[in-house]
């Protein structure tokens, strides 16, 4: 049975990636910012996969599994960050983590 | 067994000098002038039995090259570490190791008490062994490395007291004179291997003589050798470092600025003869630039009133002499001056240590005077050192100087003005010789003699000082008495086969030379004594000679301006005009620069994640449309 068409897999890429821009820009908290990456990563995923399917090759399915195993090892480095900094009572708000500015 | 003891000659003071330097306190400051004095010593013992060793051969057979191993090579040139043992180089061997370890037993003495000691004792060691490197060394590089060791070591005496400035000043300026000469002298050494392949002495001059007599080659070869003679010998026009080098330690003074070093340059002369006959401008240049300054130095004594530096000035006459000699071609003659200068001028220096010693270090002849009293030994010697360097029979001087007077006669035209300038120098010899003697030591003792003079009962010094005075005293005497020209003639005999000489003075030649000589050195004696003792006249009020004198006829402000002035402008010049704005702004500006764009870039950086996202969004926005639209 065939499924929708591969237009219809890009859309929903699409706009999971928006999504997860608008999150990145929009939100302040860190955790939110970090969870949008995470939607972005996602969006970015599915593209490659049905372009997978599409072609009838493996690549971007292989491209996914790496990206997933990135994403995994992002999570855990933010996710330490961001524990670091409410154990250090800094206020989670990235317009006030400005201590880099040149 | 020649050869051996060639090499313990050579190395036994380098030993010495790495010992003191290397024990530092484990030796004590005795210990260590002990240990230089012995190893000079050794030097001595072993100069001597090479001697013998040559005595008992055929006079045409002495001559021993030995080779410890190639030192140097490149393509078809090579050259040993060697050391050469032939009648002339044992000569030098013997003066300079005899002479050396006398003055270092004197400075046990002398240098008693003193902070840096071994320091001293260390230098002096790395002395003998350079000057023992320069007569030993079997080519003319090793004679040059050994040039220019003696430079570097008479640069760390003369400088010996680092808080003085005047010793610094001292000390710069003959390294750069020396320098100057070395540079010379290693131009003259390129020619030469260019054009005959080698620096061994034998090779060498063997195959200079295929270039042509007065060759431009040769004349340039024997300019830069010449010219290395006049620096280190400091005759006419490089000779203003020698009085002010008078800031060294006496026995320093004595030993490198009187007896050995200074007189490398008619070793050097003598050595090279075969390169200088075939270039007789350049020789007939060596022997006017030596009876230029013995006049010019003897003037200069004339007026002088540190005591050591009237017989710098003395030296310089003297070595003017050995030019004379050396150029004219009559090597031995030269050589055996050297010899009996050696003797009296180390006499007259230590002599005048003592005297500089127990005046708690003063030297102005002018606060002296009266010695004779307090120091009659010392008198004794000293007018022991005078008579010999004036010339009086039967005192060295008279045998060797009157022989450079006499070769002078057999030398034509040229000869009779060099012969009248040897002339006029015994006159003025005589005449600052005594004068400096009768202020020092003639007269009754001035107020500044009775203040310092330490009443040592009947003692003028420590024994290791009085007893080498009075041995130089004795050699001073009968030093002399080894060649009366004419008669009985070892020294020449014994250097024949190395250097033969080129002109034989004739006997008539020889009486006139030595009568006139003497009788005008005992009038410039007399005038002296009829100024300074007798005060029966009075210097002559000539202010504008006296100024001249003084001024030592403006040699240093000559080469201020010529050579220091226009160079410090031009260094200054460069220094604002190019250097600053292009070397220094160029570096300046690109930091300033480099500054200022991550100043710029840095107000980018604002800290906040968001904008930095927005930024990365927009710009993949703007991509993507390129790409997309290009496409």
């Amino acid at each position: 049975m065939p499924g929708p068409t591969v237009t219809w897999y890009l859309a929903v890429s699409v706009v999971l990636f928006a999504t997860g821009v608008l999150g990145v820009l929009l939100r302040r908290s860190p955790l939110i910012v970090l969870l949008s990456l995470e939607i972005m990563l996602n969006g970015a995923n599915l593209a490659l996969i049905a372009f997978s399917r599409y072609q009838g090759r493996g690549d971007g399915q292989i491209f996914a599994l790496s990206v997933m195993a990135v994403a995994a090892s992002e999570v855990v480095v933010g996710l330490g960050l961001i524990v670091a900094l409410a154990r250090r009572k800094v206020a989670l708000d990235v317009d006030k983590l400005t201590t880099l500015r040149g | 067994m020649i050869t051996t003891s060639a090499w313990v000659c050579l190395l036994s003071p380098l030993v010495a000098c790495l010992a003191i330097a290397l024990a530092g306190n484990r030796i004590s400051r005795r210990g260590s002038g002990y240990l230089a004095t012995g190893a000079v010593a050794l030097s001595f013992a072993a100069a001597v039995v090479a001697f013998v060793g040559l005595l008992g051969e055929q006079p045409d057979e002495r001559s021993h090259l030995s080779t410890a191993w190639t030192w140097l090579g490149g393509g078809s040139y090579h050259s040993g570490l060697s050391v050469l043992v032939d009648p002339l180089s044992v000569f030098m061997m013997l003066v300079v190791s005899g002479v050396g370890s006398l003055i270092v037993a004197y400075s046990l003495g002398y240098m008693d008490g003193d902070d840096e000691e071994r320091r001293f004792f260390a230098y002096m060691a790395l002395f003998v062994f350079s000057m023992l490197l320069l007569v030993q060394g079997g080519n003319l590089l090793l004679l040059l490395a050994g040039w220019g060791m003696v430079g570097l070591s008479s640069y760390l005496l003369i400088g010996f007291n680092q808080r003085r400035p005047q010793a610094i000043a001292a000390a710069k300026k003959a390294f750069v004179m020396n320098a100057f000469g070395d540079a010379t002298m290693v131009l003259a050494l390129f020619l030469l291997v260019q054009h005959t392949g080698t620096l061994d002495f034998a090779a060498t001059f063997e195959r200079a003589q295929g270039l042509a007599s007065n060759h431009w080659v040769v004349n340039l070869v024997a300019l830069g050798l010449l010219g290395g003679a006049v620096a280190k010998s400091a005759q006419l026009p490089l000779q203003t470092w020698l009085p002010d080098a008078m800031e060294g330690p006496t026995p320093v003074s004595a030993l490198i600025h009187a007896a050995t070093m200074v007189t490398a340059g008619v070793y050097l002369i003598v050595r090279a003869h075969p390169l200088f006959e075939l270039a007789p401008t350049v020789e007939d240049l060596a022997a006017g630039l030596g009876a230029a300054t013995i006049l010019l130095a003897g003037l200069i004594a004339l007026v002088q009133t540190d005591v050591k530096r009237v017989i710098a000035y003395s030296t310089m006459s003297q070595i003017g002499y050995m030019f004379l000699g050396a150029g004219l071609g009559s090597y031995a003659n030269g050589m055996f001056h050297l010899l009996t200068h050696a003797f009296f001028k180390a006499l007259l220096f230590l002599a005048a240590g003592l005297v500089i010693h127990a005046l708690a270090g003063e030297q102005d002849m002018r606060r002296m005077g009266g010695l004779r009293r307090l120091m009659p030994r010392t008198w004794l010697a000293f007018l022991v050192g005078a008579l010999a360097l004036v010339g009086v029979p039967p005192f060295s001087g008279f045998f060797s100087k009157d022989s450079i007077l006499a070769a002078a006669l057999d030398h034509g035209t040229y000869g009779y003005v060099l012969w009248a300038a040897g002339l006029g120098g015994a006159l003025l010899t005589g005449l600052y010789t005594f004068r400096m003697l009768f202020l020092v030591f003639g007269g009754e003792p001035s107020p500044f003699v009775r203040e310092h003079h330490h009443a040592h009962e009947g003692k003028e010094g420590p024994l290791s000082m009085t007893a080498t005075v009075a041995v130089l005293a004795v050699l001073a005497t009968v030093g002399g008495w080894i060649q009366l020209a004419g008669v009985w003639t070892p020294v020449s005999d014994w250097l024949f086969p190395v250097a033969e000489p080129l002109v034989e003075a004739t006997g008539r030649q020889e009486a006139i030379s030595s009568v006139l000589a003497v009788g005008l050195g005992l009038l410039g004696a007399a005038i002296a004594w009829w100024i300074y003792a007798a005060r029966r006249g009075r210097v002559p009020r000539l202010r504008a000679v006296r100024t001249l004198l003084e001024r030592k006829f403006y040699f240093d402000e000559a080469y201020d301006l010529v050579f220091y002035w226009p160079a410090a402008a031009i260094s200054r010049a460069w220094g604002s005009l190019v250097e600053g704005p292009l070397v220094g702004g160029a570096g300046a500006g690109l930091g300033q620069a480099t500054r200022g764009a991550g100043r710029l870039t840095a107000r980018a950086q604002t800290g906040l994640l968001r904008s930095y996202a927005l930024a990365i969004a927009a710009s993949l926005a703007v991509l993507a449309v390129v790409f997309i639209s290009v496409r």
